[in-house]
C-alpha cells in the first residue's frame, strides 16, 4: 500500500449515528497522541436522514481526504452506507459493520429492494482482509450506544492508527456510559460483533 | 459549544496546536485580529464562521460569564444575523467607516445579493479593516449555483485571499485584516465546501489587546457623485499596487525550492493544492517539477507567475476548482511576456469546470500530464450487479414530526396535481424538500426570495393567455424577511391574484436555527410579527394556522384559495428541533399501527373475490382528504349492502373521478349495476340510522356512474373473470332466470362451475321484466345486463316450465347442486273481490303489470280504478292506469298508515304528484258490482272501523302480495314450507333436501325485493360451493342480508338527483373502512418514521417525534395513541 505511515478510516451512515460525534473522539485522541491528523465530513442535509461520510486521515501529508480504494478502515453504522463506500476499500483494509438497517425512502416504497447484506458481508470476506459483523441484536443496550461500540470493535484491531488508552480519556471526558461500553467492546469485541474469516 | 467558545476567546501565549472547521479557523483568526463586529447571513458552507460568533455573542452577553470569565468578555465582539446578506454588508462597510473592524460572512449566492454594496463602497473609504468571507460551493452540496466568487477580486478591485486548508485560512484571514486596514478596501477570503468543512492541524496564538479606534470622520471620500467617480476609480486601482498588497502576493504565491529548473510545473489554488500535496509526497514529485501554490489570486500574482515560468518551462498544470481564473492569468503572463510554455487546465485528462477535484481526479492529471507513474491503491473487484444496482440514493426528507409536512399535505389535500392547473412556486430553505417524492408539492424553484414575484410573473403570463388561474407561492419565514418581504409589497401594489403560503417554523431550519426577525431572541432581538408586517404591506386576507390542526386548516385554506386578489397564509408551529426532540421521555404515550386496519380489506375475508378498486396514490390521497375535509363521516358498516357490494370503494372511485371502476366495483358482486341504480330497495341507506347529517346517496351515484357514458354496457371484465376461471368438474342447475338465479349463476360461474339456468319464459329477467314498469327503470338496461351471462358461459334452457319439462327430482340426479329461485308467480287473492267482481274487471297486479308490458290492456279513458294494496306493485299498478290516461281515476287502498307503507316514498310521492289518490289506513269492507257494471266500494278505516268512503268504480286491481305455487310441482312439502308455502331454508340457502337449494322470494323470509334476490342468491351460491367443495367463508353479505329481512326502513332518505357538479355532492361524505389498496403514509407524506414491512406499516420509535399527525391522516385509521403501561 502507498501510505506507509498514513492511516485513514472512513466513518460511513445516515444523520443522527453519530458519526460526526465518533469523528471528534478520534481527532481529539489523536491529538493527544500527537498524531497530526485531518477530517472531510460529508453532511450535505444530515439532519433531515441523509447520507453522512467523515473521513479522518492519520499521519503526515494527508489532510482529511481518502482516494478510491485508500481506506484503512471502514466503519459503517449502516450496512447500506457501508456498501455505498466500496469503492474505497482496498485488499487489506479492515471493515467494521453495524448490520442495522435504516430503509430509505425507495425501498419504502417498495420501488427497489434493500440490498442483501449477507451477500455484501460474503463479497467482503472474499477480497479484503477482515470483516467485523456487529450483532444485530445487543441485549440490553440502548440503540444510542452502538456507535460507541462499533468505534471500540474497530479500535480493538491491529494497526488501529490511534491507541485505544487515548480514545479512552476523550470518551471518559464525555460520559462514564459511553467509557464502559467502549472499554468493553475494545477488550471483548466478540461480545459485539462476528469476527469473519479473513481470506489469508 | 461553551468548550469551543471558550477555547477561541481565550488568548494562548504559548501557540496551541489544534485540529478545527476551516470556517472556526477564520473566526479564529478574526478574534486574534480583534475583530469588533461581525455581520453574516447564514448559508452553507459558510455558516460555522457566523455561528461561532452568535455563540461568542451569546457568551459574552451573560453577566454571570462577565464575573467568571473577566479576560474573554472584556472586549464585546458586536454580533447580529441580519435580515439579508446586503443588509449585513452596509453595516459591515458602515461599522468599518464607523472606525470598528467589521467582518462579513456569507455564502457563495449571499454576494450576489450583497454586490451592489461593494461594488461601490471601493470607489471610496472604508475606516477600520474590513473582511468578506464568501463561501463557495463547488458541487453544489448545499447551493443553488456553482459561482466562483474569485470573479469578484477583478469585478469590484478588492484583494482576494483563497485558502486551500484550515491553517491557510487562519494566516491568511489575519492578513486580510491587516492588508484592509492599510490599503482601506474590504478584502475578501475565498472559501469553498471542502475548505470551510474540512478539519486540519492549525495553531492558536496569542490575542493582542484591541488597537485604538477612530471614530467616524467627516471625508469627502463619503460622498459618491458622480463628478468624483472617475477620479475615485484610479485611486482604486492604485490601491492595488501597494507595497503591502505586493508583498503579500510574493508571501502567499511561492513557489517550491526544489525542481525549480524543471521543464514541467504545477501551479495549484485552493483545495487542489492539498490533493497535489499529499500526491506528490506519495510519489516523492519534489524536484521532478516546479511547483507553485497561488493563495493569494488578486491582483493577479503577475510577477510570481512570470518568474516561475522563465528559464525553460515547457509545460504547466493549473489545478483550481471551478472557474479557469488562475489558468487565464497564467495564459495572460505567458502571451504578454512571450513565455515559451504550453498551459493545461480545465478539459485536460479529467479537470472540468463543474464539481469538487478529488485526491483521484488530481493523481490522474498530475500522472497524464507528467507521464510519471503514480501509485495506487488496487480496487476491489466489481460489486455483483443486484448489489450495486439496489444501493438506492438516500434523498434528504423532511424530519419526522416536521409541520412543513402537515402544510405541505394539506395543500396537497387541496390542490389537484393531475391536472396539473395551479403552479406552486417554490423558494430556498428546508422546506424545499417538499419538491420530492413523496409530497412533490412545488413547481418552481429559484434564487432565495423569487417564489413571490415568480407567482406574480407567471400570473400575468398566463393571464395574457387567457387562463387566469390564482398561483401559489411558497416561502419560508426566514425567506421572507430576507427578500420576500418586497416581493409581496410589488404583488399587493401590481394587483396580482395569488396566495402566498408563508412557511413559518419559527427559525432558519436549513442552516441549523438562526434567528430572522420573525422569530428573534429577546433582549438582542425585537421581534416583528409576521401577520401585521403583511397587513402592514396592504394585503387584506391574511390567517394564520396551525398546520397541524388539519380540519381548521384545510377549510381556512380553501377559503384563501378562492379569495380574489393577493391573500397570505401564516402556516405557524416550530420546527421540531426548537420543541424539543426530547418530547418523547416526557410523554406517556406511544403511536401504534394497529396491523389488522392497516393495508387491509375489511369488505372481505375471501381474498380471491374481485376487487376492481383500483390503487392509485390519488385514490388514496382522496380517502385521506374525506377524512380530513368531509363533513359526514360514515362508518361503511352503517352502510351495508346485503350483496356486500364494496360501498366504501364504490365511493372512494367516484370522488377520484375514476366512474367506470365504481361501475366495476358493483359488478364484482352482481349483473346489475344499472338496474339496482334504478330499483334497488337500497337498504345501504334506508337502514343507516346513525348519521343524522346525512348518509351517502348510494343509488342515484349508482344510477349516474352507471349511466355515464353507457358504461353499464360493458362487461368485458367479469366476462374476462369467467372466462378465466379453472373450471372446477361440478355442474349447478338453476331453476328460475330471476334476478335471485342469476346472482348465483353469475357468482358460480366465476368460480368455475358449469352452470345451467332454466325457465318458464323465453328470456332471463324473471318477474323483473315485466312487473316493473318501465317508466321506473330503464328495461332494455336490464335486458342487457341480465343477457350477459351467456357470455360468461352460463348456458340457459328457456321455455321449461318446472313440473312439466323438468322435474326437481331429475334435475337433483343429474348435476351437483340445484338452486331453486322461480320466485312466487301466484298473487294473493281477496275473496271479497275475487267473489264480487266479474273477471273482465278485476286483475291481480302481477297479471295487471305482466299485461301492461305485453300491451295487452284497454281500458276506457276516464276509468275509475281501484287499487288495493300498500307496496310498490300497488303503486307501480296505479301509476300504470296513469300513464295509460290521465283522465283515468286512480284510488289506492292500503291497510298502513301513511308512515308505514311499504311503497318507496318517492314512489308514493310520484304517485300522489300524478294525481293518485291514495287512501291509508283503510279497508274494503263491501264491494258489490251493479247491473251496469259499476262496482260499488265501502271503505272503513283499518284501525277505527268506522266508516271512510263509499264510491263506484269500474276496476279493482288487488295488490296484495305474491305466494308460492311450489307444492304443485315440487317434492319439498310439509316440512320445507312455511305458513305462506314459502321453502324454509337451512344455513346459505340450503333446503336440507337432497342436494337442493332455495333462494329469493321463493325461500321463506328472504325480503321481497330485486336485492333481497340477488343477495339470497348470492348466498344461495356460497352455500353451494360450501357444500360441494372446499370453500371455507361463510357468505359475505349474510350482516347486510339479515338486517334488510328483519328490519323496517327506520327514515326515509331523500333520492338525489344528480346533474349539477357531483363534487358537490361527494365531497360531503367520507364512507370509511380499512382498505387493502391503502399505503396512503407511504406513498403520500414520507414520515421518516413510518416503514412498510411485509406489507404493514409500522412506527421506528427512535425517530417518531409524536407529531401525531399519522394518527389524523390515516385513512383506515389504523393509528391510535397508546398509553404507556396500557
Amino acid at each position: 500500500m502507498p501510505h506507509n505511515n498514513t492511516t485513514k478510516i472512513l466513518i460511513a451512515g445516515v444523520g443522527g449515528q453519530g458519526i460526526v460525534y465518533l469523528s471528534d473522539i478520534l481527532v481529539e485522541a489523536s491529538l493527544l497522541a500527537g498524531i497530526p491528523t485531518g477530517v472531510s465530513e460529508i453532511h450535505g442535509l444530515s439532519q433531515r436522514g441523509g447520507t453522512v461520510t467523515s473521513s479522518i486521515t492519520f499521519g503526515k501529508n494527508s489532510y482529511g481526504f481518502i482516494e478510491e480504494g485508500g481506506a484503512d478502515f471502514l466503519i459503517g453504522l449502516e450496512p447500506l452506507e457501508a456498501i455505498r463506500c466500496n469503492n474505497l476499500l482496498h485488499g487489506e483494509s479492515v471493515a467494521v459493520i453495524d448490520v442495522k438497517r435504516i430503509i430509505p425512502y425507495a425501498v419504502n416504497t417498495g420501488s427497489v429492494p434493500y440490498p442483501d447484506t449477507g451477500r455484501f458481508i460474503e463479497y467482503l470476506k472474499e477480497n479484503i482482509r477482515k470483516v467485523i459483523r456487529i450483532k444485530d441484536d445487543l441485549p440490553g443496550i440502548e440503540p444510542v450506544m452502538r456507535n460507541i461500540i462499533v468505534l471500540g470493535v474497530t479500535a480493538s484491531q491491529k494497526k488501529f492508527p490511534v491507541d485505544s488508552r487515548f480514545i479512552d480519556k476523550i470518551v471518559g471526558k464525555i460520559s462514564p456510559e459511553h467509557l464502559k461500553y467502549f472499554r468493553d467492546a475494545v477488550n471483548n469485541p466478540l461480545t459485539y460483533s462476528y469476527f469473519g474469516k479473513s481470506k489469508n | 459549544m461553551l468548550k469551543q467558545t471558550i477555547d477561541i476567546l481565550t488568548s494562548y501565549d504559548k501557540p496551541k496546536k489544534v485540529c478545527i472547521m476551516g470556517n472556526v479557523a477564520v473566526a479564529r483568526a478574526a478574534i486574534e485580529c480583534r475583530v469588533d463586529a461581525v455581520f453574516s447571513y447564514p448559508g452553507t458552507p459558510s455558516t460555522e464562521v457566523s455561528e461561532v460568533f452568535n455563540h461568542v455573542s451569546e457568551f459574552q452577553g451573560k453577566p454571570a460569564h462577565k464575573e467568571k470569565y473577566p479576560a474573554l468578555t472584556s472586549y464585546p465582539v458586536y454580533f447580529e444575523y441580519s435580515v439579508n446578506e446586503k443588509i449585513a454588508l452596509e453595516k459591515a462597510i458602515a461599522c468599518s467607516i464607523g472606525g470598528k473592524s467589521a467582518m462579513c460572512v456569507m455564502k457563495n449566492v449571499g454576494m450576489n445579493v450583497a454586490s451592489d454594496a461593494l461594488m461601490t463602497i471601493t470607489y471610496q473609504t472604508i475606516g477600520a479593516p474590513l473582511v468578506l468571507v464568501v463561501c463557495d460551493d463547488p458541487g453544489c452540496h448545499s447551493s443553488s449555483n456553482e459561482q466562483d466568487s474569485r470573479y469578484w477580486g477583478p469585478m469590484a478591485s478588492i484583494p482576494v485571499f483563497n485558502p486551500s486548508s484550515p491553517l491557510d485560512a487562519c494566516r491568511m484571514t489575519k492578513d486580510a485584516f491587516v492588508l484592509s486596514g492599510k490599503i482601506k478596501l474590504p478584502v475578501m477570503v475565498r472559501m469553498t465546501t471542502r475548505v470551510s468543512h474540512t478539519r486540519g492541524m492549525t495553531v492558536y496564538h496569542s490575542i493582542p489587546p484591541p488597537m485604538s479606534s477612530h471614530a467616524f470622520r467627516f471625508l469627502p471620500e463619503h460622498i459618491n457623485i458622480p463628478a468624483r467617480t472617475g477620479l475615485a476609480h484610479k485611486k482604486l486601482l492604485s490601491r492595488l499596487d501597494d507595497p503591502l498588497c505586493r508583498s503579500m502576493l510574493k508571501k502567499y504565491c511561492v513557489q517550491s525550492s526544489k525542481g525549480k529548473n524543471e521543464k514541467m510545473a504545477v501551479i495549484s489554488s485552493g483545495v487542489a493544492s492539498v490533493y497535489f500535496r499529499e500526491i506528490s509526497a506519495q510519489n516523492n514529485l519534489s524536484g521532478k517539477l516546479r511547483y507553485m501554490e497561488a493563495g493569494m489570486i488578486h491582483p493577479i500574482p503577475e510577477n510570481e507567475i512570470r518568474k516561475f515560468l522563465q528559464n525553460g518551462c515547457k509545460k504547466v498544470l493549473v489545478l483550481e476548482e471551478l472557474e479557469p481564473f488562475i489558468e487565464n492569468a497564467v495564459r495572460i503572463v505567458a502571451q504578454k511576456y512571450s513565455l515559451p510554455c504550453k498551459i493545461y487546465g480545465k478539459n485536460f485528462s479529467s479537470l472540468t469546470v463543474t464539481g469538487e477535484y478529488s485526491l483521484d481526479i488530481v493523481r490522474d492529471s498530475v500522472e497524464e500530464f507528467s507521464g510519471i507513474r503514480m501509485l495506487k491503491n488496487k480496487k476491489l473487484p466489481v460489486l455483483p450487479d443486484d448489489l450495486k444496482n439496489s444501493v438506492s440514493p438516500r434523498p434528504p426528507v423532511l424530519c419526522a414530526g416536521c409541520p412543513h409536512r402537515a402544510t405541505f399535505y394539506l395543500l396537497k389535500l387541496l390542490v389537484p396535481r393531475e391536472q396539473k392547473e395551479m403552479i406552486l412556486c417554490g423558494d430556498i430553505g428546508c422546506f424545499g424538500l417538499g419538491a420530492l417524492p413523496p409530497l412533490k408539492m412545488i413547481d418552481t424553484i429559484h434564487h432565495m426570495g423569487m417564489s413571490i414575484s415568480m407567482a406574480q410573473g407567471l400570473y400575468e403570463a398566463m393571464k395574457s393567455e387567457g387562463k387566469e388561474q390564482k398561483t401559489v407561492a411558497l416561502v419560508g419565514d426566514g425567506t421572507f424577511f430576507h427578500s420576500g418581504i418586497s416581493s409581496l409589497m410589488n404583488a399587493v401594489y401590481t394587483r396580482a391574484n395569488m396566495l402566498v403560503v408563508i412557511f413559518d417554523n419559527r427559525t432558519i431550519g436549513m442552516t441549523g436555527h438562526q434567528d430572522h426577525p420573525g422569530a428573534a431572541h429577546p433582549p438582542k432581538y425585537n421581534e416583528l410579527d409576521i401577520v401585521s408586517v403583511v397587513k402592514g404591506l396592504g394585503v387584506k386576507s391574511v390567517e394564520t394556522i396551525n398546520p397541524f390542526n388539519l380540519r381548521e386548516s384545510y377549510q381556512i385554506l380553501k377559503k384563501a384559495m378562492l379569495a380574489d386578489g393577493v391573500s397570505v397564509v401564516v402556516a405557524k408551529a416550530p420546527c421540531i428541533f426548537l420543541t424539543g426532540l426530547n418530547l418523547k421521555k416526557f410523554a406517556r404515550r406511544k403511536i401504534v399501527i394497529d396491523p389488522e386496519r392497516c393495508n387491509s380489506c375489511a369488505n372481505h375475508c375471501d381474498m380471491s373475490l374481485s376487487c376492481s378498486l383500483p390503487h392509485t396514490q390519488r385514490g388514496n390521497l382522496v380517502r385521506a382528504k374525506m377524512k380530513i375535509a368531509a363533513h359526514t363521516q360514515i362508518p361503511a358498516q352503517e352502510q351495508l349492502c346485503p350483496a356486500n357490494i364494496c360501498n366504501h370503494g364504490f365511493l372512494n372511485a367516484i370522488q377520484t373521478g375514476d366512474f367506470k371502476s365504481a361501475v366495476e366495483i358493483v359488478r364484482d358482486k352482481m349483473l346489475f349495476s344499472k338496474t339496482c341504480g334504478d330499483i334497488c330497495h337500497r337498504p345501504c341507506e334506508l337502514f343507516a340510522t346513525n348519521h343524522v347529517s346525512g348518509i351517502v346517496p348510494i343509488r342515484s351515484l349508482k344510477k349516474f356512474v352507471s349511466s355515464k357514458n353507457g358504461n353499464y354496457r360493458d362487461f368485458a371484465h367479469p366476462i374476462q373473470r369467467a372466462r378465466s376461471a379453472k373450471p372446477n368438474g361440478k355442474k349447478i342447475a338453476i331453476i328460475g332466470a330471476g334476478p335471485a338465479g342469476l346472482s348465483a349463476a353469475y357468482d358460480l360461474v366465476q368460480a368455475g362451475f358449469q352452470v345451467i339456468v332454466y325457465d318458464k319464459e323465453n328470456k332471463p329477467g324473471g318477474m323483473v321484466t315485466y312487473a316493473i314498469p318501465s317508466f321506473r327503470m330503464d328495461k332494455e338496461a336490464f335486458i342487457h345486463e341480465a343477457g350477459q351471462l351467456e357470455k360468461m358461459g352460463v348456458t340457459f334452457h328457456f321455455k321449461k316450465v318446472l313440473g312439466k319439462e323438468i322435474t326437481l327430482e331429475e334435475l337433483s340426479g343429474a348435476n351437483d347442486a340445484v338452486l331453486l329461485a322461480i320466485g312466487l308467480n301466484r298473487s294473493k287473492k281477496l275473496e271479497i273481490v275475487d267473489k264480487n267482481v266479474p273477471d273482465n274487471q278485476k286483475w291481480d297486479v302481477l297479471t295487471f303489470l305482466k299485461d301492461f308490458h305485453l300491451n295487452r290492456l284497454s281500458l276506457h279513458p276516464g276509468s275509475a280504478v281501484l287499487v288495493i294494496g300498500g307496496g310498490n306493485s300497488a303503486i307501480d299498478a296505479a301509476r300504470t292506469v296513469k300513464k295509460l290516461s290521465p283522465m283515468n281515476i286512480v284510488l289506492v287502498s292500503c291497510i298502513e298508515t301513511s308512515d308505514a307503507m311499504p311503497a318507496f316514498p318517492e314512489e308514493t310521492g310520484h304517485a300522489l304528484q300524478e294525481g293518485i289518490l291514495i287512501l291509508h289506513d283503510s279497508y274494503v269492507q263491501k264491494c258489490t258490482t251493479g247491473t251496469d257494471g259499476k262496482i260499488s266500494i265501502d271503505l272503513l278505516s283499518y284501525g277505527t272501523k268506522k266508516m271512510l268512503s263509499r264510491f263506484e268504480c269500474d276496476y279493482v286491481i288487488t295488490a296484495i302480495g305474491q305466494e308460492s305455487a311450489c307444492a304443485e310441482f315440487s317434492p319439498l312439502d310439509g316440512q320445507y314450507l312455511d305458513e305462506n308455502n314459502r321453502i324454509i331454508k337451512q344455513e346459505n340457502g340450503y333446503t336440507g333436501y337432497k342436494n337442493i337449494f332455495v333462494a329469493g322470494d321463493l325461500c321463506s323470509g328472504n325480503h321481497m325485493s330485486v336485492i333481497g334476490a340477488i343477495a339470497g342468491g348470492k348466498m344461495a351460491a356460497t352455500g353451494i360451493r360450501k357444500f360441494l367443495g372446499n370453500y371455507s367463508y361463510d357468505y359475505e353479505g349474510k350482516d347486510g342480508l339479515e338486517r334488510l329481512n328483519r328490519s323496517m326502513p327506520a327514515r326515509q332518505a331523500e333520492t338525489i338527483i344528480i346533474n349539477g357538479n357531483l363534487a358537490e355532492i361527494t365531497d360531503q361524505y367520507n364512507l370509511y373502512q380499512s382498505c387493502m389498496k391503502c399505503n396512503h403514509c407511504i406513498e403520500n407524506f414520507g414520515c421518516p418514521a413510518m416503514l412498510r414491512v411485509n406489507g404493514k406499516v409500522q412506527v421506528d420509535m427512535d425517530k417518531c417525534t409524536l407529531c401525531g399527525f399519522c394518527i389524523d391522516v390515516c385513512p383506515n385509521d389504523a393509528v391510535r395513541w397508546e398509553m404507556e403501561g396500557m
